[in-house]
């Protein structure tokens, strides 16, 4: 089947979904950021009380607010996230990520339940493990290395 | 003692051996794409560049005035390593007073995962997605910089073969 259809049939929840680090509005960027380093995830998703998304505070975000305040990991969370929080339900076909992605420039798309509330991260990453789990024989077969392969190869 | 010219094929003993090769034939013209299109295909320009012995700080500096989040990081023209948003979280976010005036090549990633311009598209999705790089930088065959393919060049591309349906 091709790739379309199966986006458009395949729910968001046939994902690898991401378990997102998730903070509120008063945390410190201190322990986010230590967070984020054991989590190896880029960015803190800040959620209200009921557990839905309400803004984002990423790693591009902390390398602009270093250069301008190096102290600033001491101050909230909520003093410096974006409101906007790029989103799709768990129950949205794959091609929504593609789309939302796109249209929004972002690299992190919460997944949401029905009623809103976070229940994980895709973005990016999900997206091209899916595209590549896809078309497994094209590229799971690629010579992939940091050795020029010249170098390595022997003979003629 | 061997007759050489007994050695030589007359034009008429000649068969190709590819003449029975039938191309593969592709269901979705992604997966044409993945193979067949080379990794340049992907938008891989512009690039931005740093020298080894820049700051830490003149790094961060320059993903921010080109809103990039990566940088490629070269030595004699060469690639030794990537620096990005990741190695701003990982290495000098807590630590950044201590950091900051300290070469780049010290908190760089070195000897990055890369593709050759000849290769694939399909090489750059291999990096991104089995080995986990977000950021994949192509080579010319003298081992130069060409380029840098980000998950929005990657993403773009496949939006457009996909549309192409």
């Amino acid at each position: 089947m091709k790739l379309l259809d199966d986006m458009l049939e395949e729910k968001v929840s046939d994902l690898a979904i991401r378990e997102p680090v998730v903070a509120d509005t008063e945390e410190i960027i201190r322990h986010s950021i230590e967070k984020m380093r054991a989590s190896r995830v880029g960015c803190v998703i800040v959620v209200d009380e009921k557990n839905k998304p309400s803004g984002m505070f990423t790693e591009g975000m902390l390398r602009e607010l270093l250069l301008e305040n190096p102290t600033v990991i001491d101050e909230r969370v909520g003093d410096h996230m974006v409101d906007r929080c790029p989103s799709v339900k768990e129950s949205d076909p794959i091609f929504h990520v593609l789309e939302a992605m796109q249209s929004k420039r972002s690299r992190f798309l919460c997944v949401v339940n029905d009623d809103g509330v976070l229940v994980g991260l895709t973005g990016q990453k999900g997206l091209m493990e899916y595209v590549a789990d896809h078309f497994s024989g094209q590229v799971m077969v690629q010579r992939i290395g940091c050795t020029p392969a010249m170098h390595s190869r022997e003979g003629a | 003692m061997i007759d050489e010219t007994s050695l030589d094929p007359s034009p008429d003993d000649f068969q190709d051996p590819l003449e029975n090769y039938e191309p593969k034939e592709y269901d979705d013209p992604l997966e044409r794409a993945l193979v067949e299109e080379k990794v340049t295909e992907i938008k891989a320009t512009p690039f931005t560049s740093i020298a080894s012995d820049a700051t830490v700080e003149e790094a961060m500096r320059k993903l921010g005035e080109l809103h990039h989040s990566c940088l490629l990081v070269e030595e004699n023209g060469g690639l030794v390593g990537v620096f990005s948003d990741r190695d701003v979280l990982k290495k000098v976010a807590l630590e950044y007073n201590e950091v900051k005036d300290r070469p780049v090549s010290e908190l760089m990633t070195v000897d990055p995962v890369f593709v050759y311009e000849t290769d694939s598209s399909a090489a750059a999705l291999t990096v991104m997605a089995v080995l986990g790089f977000r950021h994949v930088p192509v080579l010319d065959l003298d081992d130069k910089i060409v380029g840098i393919i980000s998950p929005q060049r990657v993403t773009e591309f496949l939006v457009s073969h996909i549309k192409t349906e």
